[in-house]
């Protein structure tokens, strides 16, 4: 027999069985073999432990309290069997009102529930807070990129065509010729070009998703009116502010009426955003 | 007479409400189950939780035990082992704020035969102490097999495991005692000297 077999038959008997070995072959290995035999005589020396072990606790059991209260409540059980079986369970060593739906939880468990209990109120109560305080965060921002949005100099920019979200100020604007005198001077084409570039947040929110505008309030403080919804492919590029003359009628030009002007948005993609009348 | 009846006998009439039957299963099996936990614990008041939570159980859900699938005994001794985790499991905190289990597991051992003196005690104490230092899953197959006595395959039918697994556990479980036992009598050799003045 090898080593690797004796060790493969030891495996196989209990401790007991192999305390108490009377098999020739494992012996004969182990007479032979010195590393087997104190493998073997450590068994033998764990078994009789164990032994004691168990024989120094071969006498316990549970307390007279348990047996009462199991069968108090297998009394209880049987006599209101229609109810709850857990209803009626008594613990023997507390006096703490029972959980209907705790009914197995051993005794031990019962205090330090309701600190368990007091922390999942706890993580509710600050989750709650933490979702209203991200609610009024995200409203402020809101709010604030709203007010940020200024018109450039020289052509008031509508304020928003994109009521919903933060719209991207225009970023490229064209003041007209027929400017007010505290405007930028006119170039030789008649108009000058000035570039902003979209604040950061109004790059965000472009980036949010399509805006889905709202119809009744496409009309801004600065006289601007949406012609047109967007979305932040088209509304969050640079556009133009074109001061225009309307063509009149037949009958206003012949009553020598002044002239309409208008402020027109124009994208880069040459659609018109947004318009003002300006008299 | 009841006491002639087996464990399944018995659950059936205890089932059916015979309170005398119940009385009897209770009597022959609670031992045992309280015993299993105490050794998987170190504590006597788990243990007796643990004991009455089992047979609770098998009052509302004994319906759900099947004869073909493994005895009684193996049965209680799984559902045993499931609560004594969850106790382990919820007590943890306290027990590590506590005094130490293998004190109060010390403090268990009844010495039969006084004449055999410190030693013998000692020697317990400290192998008990050594077992419930052991990962759950070996102390679990150290408590069934060696200290109750139960077969490879109730302990396997109790453990849910195979044969093979609870024999491969086993082993491992046993050389980690020894060493553990080998390292405690060299951490404290004052002992071992008492142990081999006494038994010499």
């Amino acid at each position: 027999m090898t080593c690797r077999e004796f060790k493969h038959s030891a495996a196989a008997l209990t401790l007991w069985e192999l305390s108490r070995s009377r098999d020739g072959q494992v012996l004969g290995h182990a007479d032979a073999c010195e590393t087997c035999e104190m493998w073997l005589r450590k068994q033998r020396s764990l078994a009789a432990s164990m032994r004691t072990l168990q024989a120094q606790t071969a006498g316990l059991e549970a307390g007279p309290d348990v047996e009462r209260a199991l069968r108090a409540a297998f009394r209880r059980t049987a006599a209101t069997s229609t109810a709850s079986p857990l209803s009626g369970v008594e613990r023997y060593s507390d006096s703490l009102p029972l959980d209907p739906t705790d009914g197995l939880t051993p005794l031990a468990m019962r205090l330090s529930r309701f600190f368990e209990i007091g922390a999942y109120v706890a993580v509710a109560a600050a989750m709650v807070v933490g979702v209203f305080l991200g609610v009024q965060l995200l409203q402020q921002r809101s709010r604030a990129s709203g007010t940020k949005i200024s018109p450039v100099q020289g052509a008031s920019v509508p304020a928003s065509t994109q009521p919903v979200a933060q719209k991207p100020a225009p970023s490229l604007v064209e003041e007209s010729s027929i400017s007010s005198p505290e405007r930028q001077p006119v170039t030789a084409a008649g108009s000058r070009v000035r570039r902003q570039r979209p604040s950061a947040e109004s790059q965000t929110a472009a980036a949010a998703g399509p805006v889905v505008a709202d119809v009744s309030q496409t009309s801004t403080d600065d006289g601007y009116v949406a012609l047109m919804f967007c979305d932040p492919l088209s509304c969050s590029s640079d556009s133009q502010v074109v001061r225009m003359e309307l063509p009149a009628t037949g009958n206003t030009a012949s009553q020598g009426v002044q002239p309409q002007m208008a402020d027109v948005v124009v994208g880069y993609d040459g659609v018109v955003r947004a318009v003002r009348i300006v008299n | 007479m009841l006491t002639d009846l087996t464990d399944e006998q018995l659950l059936r009439q205890t089932l059916a409400g015979d309170e005398d039957a119940f009385t009897v299963l209770y009597h022959r099996r609670q031992g045992p189950i309280f015993r299993f936990a105490l050794h998987m614990s170190g504590s006597a008041q788990i243990a007796e939780e643990v004991t009455q939570d089992v047979f609770m159980f098998l009052l509302q859900r004994g319906q759900g035990f099947d004869a073909e699938r493994g005895a009684l005994g193996a049965y209680l001794f799984g559902v045993a082992r499931n609560y004594v985790r969850r106790a382990l499991e919820r007590n943890y905190p306290e027990m590590m704020l506590s005094s130490p289990v293998e004190d109060e597991a010390a403090s268990l051992l009844v010495e039969n035969d006084p004449s055999e003196g410190i030693a013998r005690r000692q020697t317990s104490a400290a192998l008990w102490k050594a077992v419930l230092s052991l990962p759950e899953h070996y102390r679990e197959v150290v408590v069934l097999c060696d200290l109750q006595e139960q077969s490879y395959a109730d302990a396997a039918a109790a453990m849910g495991c195979a044969i093979g697994t609870i024999r491969s556990r086993l082993h491992r479980a046993h050389d980690m005692l020894s060493k553990k036992l080998q390292h405690s009598a060299a951490v404290a050799p004052g002992m071992a000297s008492v142990t081999a003045r006494c038994t010499s």
